[in-house]
C-alpha cells in the first residue's frame, strides 16, 4: 500500500515538474530568438519596425482625419459620398484594381528563364515599399505570381517577354538602394544566374489596373 | 528479535531509494542546464544588444497598439459609409462596390475550404561543419510556400507564428513583404516566429495542386527532405482568416481615374 502511494506521488511530482519545465520554455521561446539576433540584425530590425511604425501611424492619422470629416458632414447634415468615393478608389489602387501614377523605378532584366528571380524581386520590391508593380505591363496583385508556362515565364497567365520590364512605385532612392545593395537580390542573381539587370528611376511612372477578375469564388465574407 | 529487514524487501526498498535518486538527478540535471544555458546566453548579450532588443521589443509593443487603433479607426469610418445622408441609392451601389473591393484585396475577413500547413525548424543535430541556416524554415521556405499556393488557386492566405494558440495572423495582401532579420522572419513587417502557420482559401483540390506545383517541390520539399525540417498539412473543408490591418494609402503614387 505504502509502495502504491508511494508510486502515485512520484508519478504526479514528475508530471507538475513536466508541466512546469515545458510551460518555462515556451514562455522563454519568444526572447531567446530576439536575443539570438546580432547586434547588425537587431539594429536592421529596429529599422524596419520604426519604418513601418511611422507608416501605421500615418495611415492612422489619415484615418482619424477621415472620421473627422465624416463627422464634421453629419452635424451639417451634408453627404459624404465623395469621401467614400475617395475611400473607394484608395483602396482599388492599393489591391490593384485601378492603374497608379506616380514615382518610382524601371527594372529591366535579360537572361531570366526561371520565374523563381522575377518573384524574388517582387519580393524584395515589396520589402523596400513598393507600392504599386507591374511585369510587362501586368499589374501584380496580391495573387499574381510568376509560374513556368508552356516553356514561358507566365504572370496571371499572361507570357513575359525574353526581355522582362518591371515597373514600380515608390521612393525611386528607396527602392533603388534597396535592390543594389551589397549582397542583396541583384547582386546574388548576377552572380548566380548571369542574368543582366538595368534599374532607371523615374518621377513619372505608370502602372495599370490588373485585367484579372479578384472576386473569390470560394472565399466569401463573415457577416 | 531482529529490528531489520527480510533480504527480499530490503532490496526491493533500495531498488525504490536508486530510481527515485536516479529521476530526481534527471530533473535536477535538465533544471541545471537549463539554468545554466540561460545564464550563459545572457552573459553573451552585450548591453547595446539588451538596448537594441528593449528597443525592438518596444517597437513590437508600439506596432500592435497601432494597429488595434487602425481597425477600430477602420470599423468607425465603415460606420459613417453606411448612414450617409445622401442619396440612399447612391449610397447603396457605393457600399456594395466598397465591400466587393475590400473582399478582393483582403481587407475583409474572410471564410471558406482549404488548407493548413505548418512547417518549424529541423530538430536533428547540426553535424560539424555544416550550417545551422540549413536546418530552420528561412524567408524563401514560406515564400515559395505562398507562390505554390497562389499558382494552386488560393484566394486567400494568412501566415502566423509561433506556438501558442489564437495568436494574430498576418493576411497576405499586394503590399505584402516577407523578409528576414536573422533567424525572425517579418511578414507585413510583423516578427514571426516557427512554428509557422499558413492557411488559405481556395476552391477544391487546393491541397493537392499545392502539394504537387514545381515551386513547392523545387525548394521546400527538397529542404524538408534534405534537412527535417517539420512539416504537415492538410485540407479543411471550413477556415477562417483574418483581413489585413494596415497601411492602405499610397504616398509616392495617385489612383488613376477610371476615364483616364
Amino acid at each position: 500500500m505504502a509502495g502504491r502511494v508511494a508510486q502515485l506521488s512520484l508519478f504526479v511530482v514528475a508530471i507538475v515538474i513536466g508541466i512546469l519545465l515545458v510551460g518555462q520554455l515556451r514562455s522563454q521561446a519568444p526572447s531567446i530568438q530576439l536575443s539570438s539576433l546580432s547586434a547588425q540584425e537587431l539594429s536592421a530590425l529596429i529599422q524596419t519596425l520604426s519604418a513601418r511604425n511611422v507608416e501605421l501611424g500615418e495611415a492612422l492619422a489619415e484615418l482619424r482625419e477621415q472620421i473627422r470629416s465624416y463627422e464634421v458632414a453629419e452635424v451639417q447634415g451634408q453627404s459624404t459620398l465623395d469621401l467614400t468615393e475617395a475611400e473607394l478608389e484608395r483602396h482599388a489602387a492599393f489591391g490593384g484594381l485601378r492603374g497608379v501614377d506616380g514615382q518610382g523605378v524601371v527594372i529591366t532584366i535579360e537572361g531570366v528563364s526561371d520565374p523563381t528571380p522575377i518573384n524574388d524581386i517582387i519580393y524584395e520590391l515589396r520589402g523596400a515599399g513598393a507600392e504599386a508593380i507591374a511585369v510587362d505591363q501586368i499589374r501584380v496583385t496580391a495573387r499574381s505570381v510568376a509560374t513556368l508556362g508552356a516553356g514561358v515565364i507566365e504572370i496571371d497567365g499572361r507570357p513575359l517577354g525574353r526581355t522582362v520590364e518591371i515597373r514600380a512605385i515608390g521612393s525611386p532612392e528607396g527602392l533603388n538602394s534597396a535592390l543594389r545593395r551589397p549582397g542583396g537580390i541583384l547582386t546574388l542573381l548576377e552572380q548566380s544566374i548571369g542574368a543582366q539587370f538595368a534599374i532607371e528611376p523615374r518621377t513619372s511612372l505608370r502602372v495599370p489596373a490588373t485585367e484579372r477578375d479578384l472576386a473569390p469564388q470560394a472565399a466569401r465574407p463573415v457577416e | 528479535m531482529s529490528r531489520r529487514l527480510p533480504p527480499r524487501r530490503r532490496l526491493a526498498r533500495s531498488r525504490w531509494a536508486i530510481s527515485i535518486a536516479f529521476g530526481l538527478g534527471v530533473i535536477g540535471f535538465v533544471g541545471a542546464a537549463q539554468w545554466n544555458s540561460s545564464l550563459l546566453r545572457q552573459q553573451f548579450i552585450t548591453s547595446a544588444q539588451t538596448v537594441l532588443i528593449t528597443q525592438a521589443e518596444q517597437l513590437q509593443r508600439n506596432q500592435e497598439t497601432l494597429r488595434a487603433e487602425i481597425e477600430a479607426a477602420d470599423d468607425r469610418v465603415q460606420g459613417f459609409q453606411e448612414q450617409d445622408a445622401g442619396s440612399q441609392a447612391v449610397l447603396r451601389r457605393l457600399n456594395e462596390e466598397l465591400a466587393a473591393v475590400r473582399l478582393a484585396i483582403g481587407l475583409e475577413e474572410v471564410r471558406g475550404p482549404g488548407v493548413v500547413l505548418e512547417i518549424a525548424d529541423s530538430q536533428r543535430a547540426v553535424p560539424v561543419g555544416e550550417s545551422a541556416a540549413n536546418y530552420i524554415v528561412l524567408v524563401d521556405d514560406l515564400r515559395d510556400i505562398v507562390t505554390a499556393l497562389w499558382a494552386a488557386g488560393a484566394e486567400a492566405i494568412t501566415i502566423a507564428g509561433g506556438a501558442a494558440e489564437g495568436i494574430p495572423s498576418e493576411r497576405i495582401v499586394a503590399s505584402t513583404s516577407i523578409d528576414g532579420a536573422g533567424p525572425a522572419i517579418l511578414v507585413n513587417s510583423a516578427r514571426l516566429s516557427p512554428p509557422y502557420r499558413i492557411e488559405a482559401i481556395g476552391p477544391d483540390g487546393l491541397h493537392e495542386r499545392f502539394l504537387t506545383h514545381p515551386t513547392y517541390l523545387g525548394r521546400v520539399a527538397r529542404r524538408i527532405e534534405a534537412y527535417g525540417l517539420q512539416f504537415a498539412s492538410e485540407a479543411r473543408d471550413e477556415l477562417t482568416l483574418a483581413e489585413f490591418v494596415g497601411n492602405t494609402r499610397l504616398r509616392w503614387g495617385a489612383p488613376i481615374a477610371v476615364a483616364d
